[in-house]
């Protein structure tokens, strides 16, 4: 999958200039920024969420996203969660919740669920979808630590299982090289891309 | 209410214009025995029904495209602010000059514009978040409306229901009796031409508690189902 942006815009207001991002089966890259710099819209653009850009986005590449928020639909058990949207049958959408230990809990319904379970059904949603390119939009925010962690284990073993690309949009330096990914650093206005400094921690 | 029905009825003593509650009850059971009753609700509920649905699924239709659609709604609001002015009288009179005797299509004409009215609300405060989840797993149209987007109207389809249907069986009942030849509307014209209070009574009695039986039977129970999601782990 490659994206070749001239720029985008909201209205008077450029957000992102020009820059291109290539990313493939197996490949691992994350996006670093402060907050508000554009790493969520450059996602958008290439989960294919926003087309109102200039510039070009190729490639035949299934992605997959997680959200910032679990965004799961309250009035679906846990199993149709990840049936519906994603269309995969009931005995695969059963063993990714096992895998993110979420075995026994199809029944229940999202609000059920505490918010790191949710998360985790997210996950294995987004799994589910058989993705080549995982997308990934600050998954690990607003999580304690101690969750925070498993999450990010539990990412890594499911991306070397299925050998899914990464695209993670975080801002937390440390998470990148958890995951394995190459850090990239979305800065300036409009913002643009550049490779993440080498004494980044 | 009973208690002050009955007690104003023997005060009052003219069992022609106030006739007393154990009359009325008869008057119910004799419906009741004779079979009358299912005949003449029996027709009634067919065109509450028909009416229903018809109102129901345009009206959620409507009400959807404008919730949703700035331009439709900007074109659309002017007609909806007249049709729900306009008296559910001169409107059954003026379909039936104009599309002829069909009664469920005057009687939904009726109902449309308060359906689409309270639906238009519920589609204006849809979650954007679930949106976009739905367009990132490329979900097809009918599995969005049917998972994603009737989920969030039931609160608002429930109320329209409800609302709904107490309306279209009272405009129902002055279809009938304006113009039609059998259904409880038309028995309560023939019994007012009498002057047949207890038998006026009756009927509408009874069908109201037809109509409570509806709504205790069905309507509660789809709400129970639908809000299922909403309670906490037992």
């Amino acid at each position: 999958m490659r994206l070749d942006l001239q720029g985008k815009a909201f209205g008077p207001r450029a957000v992102l200039g020009p820059l291109s991002l290539t990313a493939g089966r197996g490949q691992r890259l994350a996006v670093l920024g402060p907050s508000g710099i554009g790493k969520s819209t450059l996602l958008r653009i290439v989960a294919g969420l926003d087309h109102a850009f200039a510039g070009h986005l190729s490639g035949d590449d299934r992605v997959a996203m997680v959200f910032q928020e679990p965004t799961l639909l309250p009035w679906r058990p846990a199993l149709q969660n990840i049936t519906i949207p994603t269309g995969c049958d009931a005995a695969t959408a059963g063993a990714l919740m096992a895998q993110v230990g979420l075995a026994g809990r199809e029944a229940q319904f999202p609000r059920q669920l505490s918010l790191g379970q949710q998360r985790r059904l997210a996950l294995a949603r987004a799994f589910a979808a058989r993705p080549d390119i995982l997308l990934m939009d600050e998954p690990f925010a607003s999580l304690d630590p101690d969750t925070a962690d498993r999450m990010i284990a539990l990412t890594a073993g499911l991306l070397d299982r299925s050998g899914a690309g990464l695209i993670l949009v975080t801002h937390d330096a440390e998470e990148p090289a958890r995951l394995g990914a190459r850090p990239l650093i979305l800065s300036g206005s409009p913002a643009t891309l550049g490779p993440a400094p080498t004494d980044a921690r | 209410m009973l208690a002050l029905w009955a007690v104003a009825a023997a005060v009052l003593d003219t069992p022609r214009s106030l006739p007393g509650p154990a009359a009325v009850a008869a008057r119910v059971a004799g419906l009741v025995m004779s079979g009358e009753l299912w005949l003449h609700a029996g027709m009634t509920l067919m065109r509450v029904l028909a009416a229903f649905v018809l109102a129901m699924t345009l009206g959620v239709g409507l009400g959807l495209w404008m919730g949703r659609s700035r331009g439709a709604d900007h074109w659309l609001n002017p007609a909806l602010v007249i049709a729900l002015n306009m008296p559910a009288l001169v409107v059954i009179v003026l379909a039936y000059i104009w599309i002829g005797l069909n009664e469920a299509a005057a009687i939904a004409l009726n109902k449309i514009p308060l359906v689409t009215v309270m639906l238009r609300e519920g589609a204006r405060a849809l979650r954007p978040d679930l949106d976009e989840m739905a367009a990132a797993f490329r979900m097809s149209r009918l599995d969005r409306l049917r998972h994603v987007v009737l989920p969030q109207l039931a609160p608002h389809v429930a109320a329209a229901a409800r609302a709904g249907i107490s309306l279209i069986w009272k405009i129902v009942l002055v279809v009938e009796f304006l113009g039609r030849s059998n259904g409880v509307g038309f028995k309560i014209h023939l019994l007012f031409s009498s002057f047949d209070v207890a038998g006026v009574l009756a009927w509408a009695l009874a069908f109201v508690a037809v109509m409570l039986a509806i709504d205790i039977g069905l309507l509660r129970r789809w709400e129970a189902r639908a809000n299922r999601w909403r309670r906490d782990a037992a």
